[in-house]
């Protein structure tokens, strides 16, 4: 009985190793999922600058959110911190847009650099793979008449989700990579 | 005639009796050859050529093929020799053709499976090949000689395809660089600060294909047949994209034109 009990046992592991194993893929696939989840991040970046540019119509800018919103999974949530206040507030993505969008500033200027990963991607049991990103926001605020009135950098870390999924488009069955963003993380701020 | 009559009756009875059976029995063997019969002689020679078919056969050195096994084990059964050792070697040749013609069916059955597979990849072109690629790949599986009414069909399908993608190979070329140049175009104006030349632009664009949902994939990476695609999009979508971002990454990869001359199904690749 103990002799069945160690060969069952043997059999389930064997089994589990060659499922995890028949999961992994090249280097070479891995290197591009790594590249399309930072281009994800880069593509964020012009979405913000944009949504944030006072010179963005609105119709235009309401369908720019729209983009930037399906790069996120749902629920996500974006950090945002000011030099004046010490805590930081998490608002919904859409919300986060919206005040974006809203600013009172009469012109705004936001960059997104050092795009990195400080986290790699790593295959989670659920065949997920989850990473982090990390960004340097420059913001900065004018006032038509007073010029530069604000401006402040944080780090901020994304979480990133990737997972295959497959669809039918034209009778062809695609296996493609979903990259979602999660919440997006206030690490620090600075002048 | 007189001399004829005389000599006649010299011819004793006697002697006129034994020449009619000597010829009666020479008549007999003749008739008895043509009638199918054999001598002891031929019989035992044949009785050996049969022998050594089946025993080629069991041996599996026959140059024969199936068929001609079937047919050579068959008349070798018809012959009914009544060879003891014969019948052994006709019951074991029985055995081996079937067995053998059990794995030669196994045999077939796989190639059809490969063949078909390979077919359908031939026919959404996973690797992008050329139509002289496609047709090169195509002569190898003809070349098998399948005689499966599937994959007959999907070789038609294929010879179709290679048909016309060499019909449609020089409009292809241009409407490939035109539609790289007008993607490149949007992003240039977009990032020029131009943003309604951009959207008249992207107005433009979509006259190439069918409609503003033209399902568009971005190839991300490609090995051997493993295809591993962006999230699908859509023209309208992508084409705002090159807008927002400003810049145009990929390049046309191939696409399925409608039967208006319009694409109906875009892959990029990065």
């Amino acid at each position: 009985m103990k002799r069945a009990l160690v060969i069952f046992g043997l059999v389930l592991l064997s089994a589990g190793l060659f499922a995890q194993e028949s999961d992994d893929i090249s280097p070479q696939r891995k290197q591009a999922i790594d590249s399309l989840a930072l281009e994800k991040v880069r593509d964020l970046s012009k979405y913000v600058s944009i949504i944030g540019n006072k010179d963005t119509p609105w119709s235009e800018a309401q369908r720019v959110i729209e983009r930037a919103v399906e790069l996120f999974m749902p629920g996500s949530e974006m950090g945002v911190s000011s030099l004046s206040r010490p805590e930081v507030h998490y608002y919904k993505i859409r919300e986060y847009f919206d005040r974006l969008m809203q600013l009172n500033y009469d012109r705004v200027v936001i960059e997104w650099y050092k795009i990195q990963y400080v986290s790699d991607l790593e295959r989670q049991p659920d065949g997920t793979y989850v990473g982090v990103i990390t960004i340097f926001q420059s913001f900065k605020g004018y006032d038509n008449e007073m010029g530069l009135v604000y401006k402040d950098t944080t780090k901020k870390d994304i979480t990133i989700y990737v997972k295959r999924k497959e669809t039918q488009i034209g009778g062809r069955l695609i296996g493609f990579w979903d990259v979602l963003l999660g919440d997006i993380r206030v690490k620090e701020t600075s002048k | 005639m007189a001399t004829i009559v005389s000599r006649l009756k010299t011819v004793s009875w006697q002697q006129f009796v034994v020449i009619t059976l000597i010829a009666l029995v020479a008549v007999s063997f003749d008739s008895c050859k043509s009638s199918g019969k054999l001598t002891r002689k031929e019989k035992k020679a044949q009785i050996e050529m049969y022998k050594k078919q089946m025993r080629e056969i069991i041996n599996g050195t026959t140059k024969m093929t199936f068929d001609e096994q079937v047919q050579a084990i068959s008349e070798a059964i018809n012959k009914n020799f009544r060879d003891d050792e014969l019948n052994q070697l006709i019951l074991q040749a029985q055995q081996k053709n079937k067995n053998a013609y059990a794995d030669y069916q196994k045999e077939q059955e796989q190639k059809v499976a490969v063949a078909r597979n390979k077919l359908y990849d031939l026919l959404i072109n996973k690797q992008n090949l050329s139509a002289d690629e496609l047709e090169h790949e195509m002569d190898k599986i003809k070349a098998e000689n399948l005689n499966d009414d599937e994959i007959n069909e999907l070789l038609s399908r294929l010879e179709k395809k290679i048909s016309e993608m060499r019909q449609y190979s020089s409009v292809e070329m241009s409407l490939k660089s035109k539609l790289e140049g007008s993607f490149q175009s949007i992003a240039d104006a977009s990032r020029a600060g131009n943003t309604s030349m951009a959207n008249s632009l992207i107005d433009a664009a979509l006259n190439y294909f069918s409609a503003p949902d033209v399902p568009v994939l971005i190839i991300i990476s490609r090995q051997g047949s493993v295809v591993d695609y962006d999230k699908p999009t859509t023209i309208i979508n992508y084409l705002n994209f090159l807008k927002d971002q400003k810049e145009s990454r990929n390049s046309v990869d191939s696409y399925q034109m409608d039967p208006s001359g319009k694409i109906k199904e875009l892959d990029l690749i990065k």
